[in-house]
């Protein structure tokens, strides 16, 4: 309980500016295309826990796209509403563009001190360089290694799987193609933290359209001891799929705790 | 003169004995549409018992960019190979009944093996909606009538497979 606060506090000062414990997630205009030349997609880049209507922009400065041949491209323009940024992607090759934003592991020190309440925070600041930033009398003193990032996948004619991981953090690694998630068909995704298959990773996946029905019909999932989730969807649609992983560090010299959070959007294909 | 026909028959029987792969005829029925519209885009192809593709039959169509929106065949078939979309690919037809007449060869023109196969018919129309048939067979030397039943894009069509294996 006291760990699930803390995170909740470091995910807040992380995004205190604009989007306190929002959901965040990419809206490509297109998810898989056809065509004998290039193609232009738009994307939505927002914070919001209604999947998928828009709610607080969110700066996409930070996207990378990496096109099939691994290379980054940039995106065409972009602008930033009330609501939702929104950005021009060109896909000038066939393969599988991976967009991403965020993701690498940051260091977050908490403690407490005689005489306020309120928990303190050092960003920044891990278990090797804690002790000189502290002030004296700190208590209650721990490291969280907390990465976050939003994704997605387009893909132009055939697929290709440029999957490149970092070994870093808590990273989505597709079993099943993201472009081949289609309506009651069985699929599968690993997850791995630090490069390691990750059990225990809580997987949530939210479809489109709870503005208009009762039930969210939110599926909930955990990672086995491979890192794997496997689902089936009922229905075709977009989706948006939630990991958050959190557990107290045994082996890592700059951290106490554990946190990785991914959002990923995909769309299940029409059978 | 005479030698020569027979000559061709004999040529023509030693044909079919090699290559005696079953028949597949299928009577496509595109309905017309009241108001606005466009030819739709079709797709006929067969899938194994795992949902493999193993021969695509059919393919009308016109732009490029379209091709995503015959969901199915797209997402199992089209996308994994431009050279069998430029070879079957012909142009879009208006509604109608069409006869098509088929070896029951792979992609590769080899015949199909006796066992559980499924034909596809997907067919899409911009401004209107989809339709898919996915019509369970056996290949096993039977004469065999399918009837498949009307959908938004499609009126009731027949699936016939004729002769031996």
């Amino acid at each position: 309980m006291k760990f699930k606060t803390l995170l909740v506090g470091a995910t807040a000062l992380l995004f205190a500016s604009q989007a306190a414990a929002h959901n965040r997630w990419f809206l490509p205009s297109h998810f898989n295309l056809s065509n004998d030349k290039g193609e232009w997609v738009m994307v939505d880049v927002t914070a919001s826990n209604e999947a998928f209507n828009v709610d607080k922009p969110l700066g996409a400065e930070k996207m990378e796209i990496v096109a099939p041949d691994g290379k980054s491209v940039f995106p065409g323009s972009s602008y930033r509403g009330h609501r939702k940024s929104v950005v021009d992607v060109y896909l000038e090759n066939d393969g599988t563009y991976q967009l991403k934003m965020g993701g690498e592991p940051k260091y977050w020190t908490s403690y407490k001190i005689k005489g306020e309440d309120k928990k303190q925070w050092l960003g920044n600041t891990n278990k090797q360089n804690r002790e000189s930033k502290l002030p004296k009398g700190a208590y209650d003193v721990r490291t969280v290694e907390s990465s976050s990032s939003i994704q997605t996948y387009i893909t132009l004619n055939s697929p290709s799987e440029n999957f490149a991981v970092n070994n870093q953090g808590l990273e989505f690694v597709p079993v099943t193609h993201p472009s081949d998630v289609a309506q009651g068909e069985e699929a599968k995704f690993k997850f791995i933290y630090n490069g390691k298959p990750e059990s225990n990773v809580k997987v949530e996946i939210l479809r489109e359209g709870v503005r208009y029905r009762n039930d969210p019909e939110n599926v909930e999932l955990t990672t086995d001891a491979k890192g794997m989730i496997s689902f089936t969807l009922e229905h075709a649609g977009r989706y948006l799929l939630i990991a958050e992983f959190e557990q107290e560090a045994s082996d890592n010299a700059l951290a106490d705790d554990l946190h990785g959070q991914i959002f990923l959007t995909f769309e299940a294909v029409l059978n | 003169m005479k030698v020569k026909v027979l000559f061709i028959m004999f040529l023509w029987l030693g044909g079919m004995a090699t290559s005696s792969a079953a028949e597949l005829q299928l009577s496509l029925t595109l309905p017309s549409k009241a108001g606005e519209y466009h030819n739709p885009y079709v797709a006929v192809w067969l899938e194994d018992s795992s949902g493999k593709s193993v021969r695509t039959l059919v393919l009308w169509r016109e732009r490029a960019k379209w091709l995503k929106d015959i969901r199915r065949w797209w997402r199992k078939v089209g996308r994994k190979d431009n050279e069998l979309v430029d070879s079957i690919t012909s142009a879009t037809r208006a509604a109608g009944r069409y006869q098509l007449d088929f070896n029951a060869l792979d992609d590769d023109k080899d015949p199909l093996a006796a066992g559980d196969y499924v034909l596809n018919v997907e067919v899409v129309r911009e401004n209107g909606g989809r339709g898919i048939i996915k019509q369970k067979f056996t290949l096993n030397g039977a004469d065999q009538t399918f009837t498949l039943a009307a959908n938004s894009e499609m009126a009731k069509s027949m699936f016939t497979i004729k002769g031996s294996l």
